[in-house]
């Protein structure tokens, strides 16, 4: 026979519980169904508890002058089969007890009362939509690369970049760094030795940073320099092996100066004159003096403007017309006695050309079916992938070659 | 008189209500201005009994209404303006609407127009209950805060019931009073407080470092289980009562954003616009750099309140869905 | 912090905390005037005999007295108000000018009929009331040019003045909402024991479909407050006509549905708006609750002076209902020989001189300052956002 429990109902809105006062019907009598069976009190008023059903009654669970909670079980009902499946009461409702019992105990506060009208699952409760989603860590974005608002101000205030940041391992959501992860950092660098980097070494690591934000390839080529070394030899004053370099550079941009482009958007920004930059090493950095005009002057007329900028750049005297504005820079990495370098184009820039050190090796000579002493170095072009692609580098490093084997015509 | 603090079902705790209650007792005491005037509040002791027996014991001074929120709020401005100090029980939130323009015209652009304050206090029993519906359930208080010129207070808890009631009775400006249904009975305390934090100030309501949660009214007991719950991985999250929407404490607000990163706001009105919104802004344009994460919000869903318990329970923001919010929140 | 004792608070607005900075009326200017010579209390004693028993017509020597003045109101008002619809023409005001221009002798007859003490909620057409319940001529004046030194300093302006603390309610644009307001302040007196105080609202047809309307009469009915409710029918509510706006045969047939009395009233008369405004007045005062007044007459400007009003049936012009009270008036003190034409001539040469005074005066004051102005919309100033630190 069908136990119908008898649960304290919602007597009103915002009602939690109420006091039993009576109850009417003793354990054992009968019931009929709606009748009044227990009487109880609320803030509001006193009210009377209705039997589900007609029947006996099983069991008192509840006690007089004690309040129980919106649907807390206070005794149980017995009906037949017939009188259960008449009402309706032979479905959910008598496992309402045990749905609410299933909540987890003390989880909140607030959920109590309303449970046990809730037939769902509690785990279909789970599932949440905030109001507005927050943005996920893009997939990217993991580790040092993705910042916060807060970190980024920090850094700001102390007038770190990203790139200071590098070595911090992020302890932070997908590998973030956090806050705590930088201040961390922060005091361990306190108990290392500190110096101040010069002002040059400050200005070349920002122009540095902002032009590796760009995709930056390189490549190279040797060349034999002879005819170059015999024809500066030859020549008095003699022109720096870079300027040879520079005046190629020129005479093959002038062919198609887009290669020197910028890109912006999507848009080819073109030089308007083909300025070319060279470095000269002064103090704690590097200096980039610039020759205007390169593709239409030549070598012997670049050459004394060249060896007045060298000068100056050493002494660090460079006059404001000397500076900036260039398309392209030639750096001799061969004067520290290297053979092969990737130097990185100034932010400005699309290019930069650089040549090694030269060295004696055998060539073969295919006249002569031998092999005969040649002076070769190497010359690198680092290039802007965006704007070049390996074979547009290529054929503009190879046409710098090919002047570069008659250096009468610079 | 009957004592009003020691009702026979709860021998030694006060609810809610019963603050609720205890305070305009409080406020008739003190301030022969004071009156209060509203359906079903007089012999009867109102809907949810929050002027039980005060007909009785300030005879002439608890008045009945006709069903009139217009004029009920209407008349209230005239009394203030004649020196008196109106409570105006609004038999639920939901029906203030029909006495709006009272409120948002004449209240609040009073002292601006005239230079004389008007002193009303419009109680407003505000949020959802089981079994409530789309007509007893609603959360306006964002509606009255967009108004220039009122005070809009969302006690949460006993003891702010109690004095920020008396505060809003002697405050010379209207005062939405939004006092939430729930909380009436489910919330107890030991004793009424002997002194409060004023009106504007939040409140820290539980200290954290992981994620902070801005919430009010009966958001906050779902916010502080949820902290609970999480507290059991080892997460601290802090959680702010706001206590009063307008003003809104942002200080309090900011100062807890700058020392978690992370905050989401919990309120049980509606998404589009209001207090979460309002919180979000702040933060966003006056604390960005205090984030490590994109500030988050829950609001119920963007339908009128549903009736049945299953609906209404998964329409609003719980413990549950707060928990979860949070954990997504400080994986960001 | 301790709560706030209660038994200690001083009465709103009563020694102000410094915030309520509405400039005092200037009435120092118009003292010269006769229309305007004395206190609001003095021309009152004069009159409440006559508004006290007008059926019964004390001395005659008084009802002619009070005639003299309401309409010396009226003449000032309509000088003053088509003086404000020039200034509008010729570009000196900005927003709107709503004439009462027909509606004077209802408006100032209520307007005499409340003395010290009372309330008045006048609305957009009683320029005539609201002179004869004591509002100075320059706070008109001031309002509607914008004058930081007028009653609403530049945050309201033209007819939605008013200075509730003498009684005088500032009129929000929502019709129906005063009545209520009025109540409270009626309701406000009992409980404080002041006795022998009424209150009075104008209305006019369109305001009667509101649910405010409904609200606030019934309230006044359970409470049995002293409250006159004059409602002008002056047949159409901006353009919208009676039968748009209501299908009843008599608005005053409303008083019926409320438990309270009804008075029809000719608003084309000023005699008998004086009796009857003065018999409603009346018996409010004397404890029988509130009296719907419903005053006929025609509107006789547009709704405001941006409108040419042409949708106004000719066939009201034609009735006695389309007269101008005015000239009724007029007509009345000349046949019984209670003005000539010299005394005629006088008042209106007296009411231009006040008029282009106020007027002068007015124009010569300084416009609202936004760097000065407080933006702020609490009492409770330390409660304001947005307001910086310094200025809470």
């Amino acid at each position: 026979m069908p136990r119908i429990p008898i649960v304290m109902p919602q007597l009103g809105e915002s009602i939690a519980e109420a006091t039993i006062v009576a109850f009417n019907i003793a354990v054992g009598e009968q019931v009929e169904c709606d009748q009044d069976v227990i009487e109880v009190e609320t803030q509001k008023a006193v009210m009377g508890v209705t039997s589900p059903c007609s029947g006996r009654v099983l069991e008192w669970s509840a006690e007089v002058q004690r309040s129980y909670a919106v649907g807390e079980t206070l005794g149980f009902v017995e009906c037949s089969e017939e009188e259960a499946h008449r009402l309706g009461l032979d479905g959910v409702v008598a496992e309402a007890g045990a749905m609410r019992e299933s909540l987890p105990h003390g989880f909140s506060p607030l959920d109590a009362a309303a449970a046990h009208f809730m037939q769902v699952p509690s785990t279909s409760l789970g599932g949440v939509a905030p109001t507005l989603r927050g943005l996920p860590v893009p997939a990217h974005a993991s580790g040092a690369s993705f910042l916060s608002p807060r970190l980024k101000a920090r850094m700001a205030e102390l007038g770190l970049h990203a790139a200071d940041l590098a070595g911090i391992a992020g302890s932070g959501a997908a590998g973030r760094l956090t806050i705590e992860d930088f201040e961390k950092f922060l005091s361990q660098l306190d108990q290392q030795h500190l110096s101040q980097a010069s002002t040059m070494r400050v200005a070349v690591a920002d122009a540095m940073r902002r032009s590796w934000t760009r995709p930056i390839a390189t490549v190279g080529t040797p060349v034999v320099i002879d005819p170059l070394l015999a024809h500066r030899k030859a020549s008095d004053p003699k022109p720096g092996p870079a300027l040879y370099a520079l005046r190629a550079l020129a005479i093959a941009l002038g062919e198609n100066s887009a290669l020197a482009g910028r890109l912006i958007g999507d848009k080819i920004v073109h030089p308007r004159s083909i300025d070319l930059g060279f470095a000269v090493e002064a103090e704690d950095g590097v200096l980039v003096p610039v020759l205007r005009r390169a593709d239409v002057t030549p070598l012997k007329d670049l050459l004394v403007r060249y060896n007045e900028l060298v000068d100056l750049a050493r002494r660090r005297r460079l006059p404001a017309d000397a500076t900036g504005g260039s398309i392209a820079t030639v750096t001799n990495f061969g004067t520290f006695g290297l053979e092969w370098a990737t130097p990185i184009p100034l932010p400005e820039q699309t290019l930069v050309l650089g040549m090694g050190a030269g060295r004696v090796v055998p060539h073969w000579d295919a006249a002569t079916s031998q092999f005969l002493p040649a002076t070769e170095a190497h010359f690198t072009l680092s290039f802007d992938h965006r704007v070049l692609d390996g074979g547009g580098a290529g054929r503009l490093l190879t046409r710098i070659a090919q002047l570069l084997g008659n250096p009468a015509e610079l | 008189m009957q004592d009003l603090l020691t009702p026979h079902t709860f021998p030694d705790l006060i609810t809610y209500l019963e603050a609720i209650r205890e305070a305009q007792k409080q406020a008739l005491e003190d301030d022969p201005r004071v009156y209060i005037y509203g359906q079903d509040i007089g012999n009867f002791g109102g809907a949810f009994k929050a002027t039980k027996n005060l007909a009785q014991s300030f005879p002439g001074r608890v008045l009945d209404s006709p069903i009139s929120e217009d004029a009920m709020v209407g008349s209230a401005i005239g009394a203030a303006l004649q020196g008196m100090r109106p409570i105006i029980e609004m038999q639920f939130a939901d029906f203030s609407t029909v006495g709006l323009n009272q409120i948002v015209n004449q209240a609040a652009t009073m002292f601006w127009r005239t230079g004389l304050p008007c002193p009303i206090t419009v109680r407003l029993p505000s949020g959802g209950t089981p079994g409530g519906g789309p007509f007893h359930s609603q959360n306006l208080e964002a509606i009255y805060a967009h108004y220039p010129g009122l005070v809009i207070l969302t006690p949460a808890t006993v003891e702010d019931a109690y004095s920020m009631l008396l505060e809003a009775v002697a405050l010379d400006d209207p005062v939405v009073f939004c006092e939430h249904k729930y909380l009436y009975y489910h919330l107890k305390a030991e004793s009424l407080p002997q002194e409060a934090l004023p009106v504007g100030k939040a409140r820290i309501a539980r200290t954290g470092r992981d994620a902070t949660v801005v919430t009010y009214s009966a958001m906050l007991h779902e916010a502080l289980a949820a902290a609970e719950e999480l507290s059991a991985d080892g997460w601290e999250i802090e959680v702010i009562d706001l206590r009063s929407i307008k003003p809104l404490d942002t200080d309090t607000v900011l100062a807890s954003v700058a020392r978690t990163g992370r905050v989401l706001a919990v309120g049980e009105a509606w998404p589009w616009g209001g207090v979460t919104a309002e919180v979000l802004a702040r933060i966003a344009t006056e604390g960005f750099n205090l984030l490590d994460a994109p500030p988050m919000r829950l609001n119920s869903k963007d339908t009128p309140v549903p009736f049945h318990p299953n609906l209404w329970g998964t329409h609003r923001p719980t413990a549950r869905t707060i928990a979860h919010a949070l954990r997504d929140l400080l994986r960001l | 912090m301790l709560f706030p004792t209660h038994t200690a608070k001083k009465t709103a607005g009563g020694d102000g905390e410094g915030v309520f900075s509405v400039p005092p009326s200037n009435l120092a200017l118009l003292s010269k005037n006769p229309c305007t010579q004395g206190t609001r209390l003095s021309k009152m004693s004069a009159m409440l005999q006559l508004a006290e028993a007008p059926r019964h017509l004390g001395k005659a020597s008084d009802f002619i007295q009070t005639y003299r003045q309401a309409f010396q109101w009226m003449l000032l008002a309509r000088v003053a108000e088509e003086k404000i619809a020039s200034l509008y023409r010729s570009g000196k005001i900005t927003g709107g000018v709503f004439l009462g221009k027909g509606q004077e002798a209802i408006s100032v007859a209520t307007g005499m009929a409340l003395q010290e003490g009372d309330i008045f909620a006048p609305l957009i057409r009683d320029q005539a009331g609201r002179l004869a319940f004591g509002e100075s001529l320059l706070d008109f004046t001031l309002t509607y040019l914008g004058a930081r030194s007028g009653p609403m300093r530049g945050r309201d302006g033209n007819v939605h003045r008013g200075r509730p603390q003498e009684g005088l309610l500032p009129m929000i644009s929502h019709l129906g909402a005063m009545v209520s307001v009025v109540n409270g302040m009626l309701l406000a007196h009992r409980f404080q024991g002041k006795t022998g105080t009424v209150g009075a609202a104008s209305l006019g047809d369109g305001a009667t479909s509101t649910g405010a309307f409904h609200e606030s009469l019934n309230q006044a009915a359970v409470e049995k407050l002293p409250l006159i409710l004059v409602v002008t029918n002056n047949q159409y509510a901006y353009s919208t006509p009676n039968d748009r706006q209501f299908a009843c045969k008599d608005l005053v047939d409303k008083a019926i549905g409320y438990g309270i009395r009804g008075h029809s009233v000719d608003g084309t008369d000023l005699t008998d708006c004086l009796q009857v405004i003065g018999e409603a007045v009346a018996d409010a005062r004397s404890g029988k609750g509130p009296q719907l007044v419903v005053a006929n007459n025609l509107r006789l400007a547009g709704h405001g002076e941006h409108d040419d009003s042409h949708y106004v049936s000719s066939h009201f012009k034609e009735l006695a209902l389309g007269r101008d009270c005015l000239e009724v008036a007029k007509e009345h003190l000349l046949k019984n020989d209670w003005a000539d034409a010299a005394q005629l001539e006088a008042w209106t040469r007296n009411c231009l001189g006040q008029v282009e005074e106020a007027v002068a005066y007015s124009l010569r004051e300084a416009s609202p300052d936004p760097a000065q102005e407080d933006w702020c919309a609490l009492a409770t100033r330390h409660l304001a956002e947005g307001l910086p630190v310094h200025v809470r």
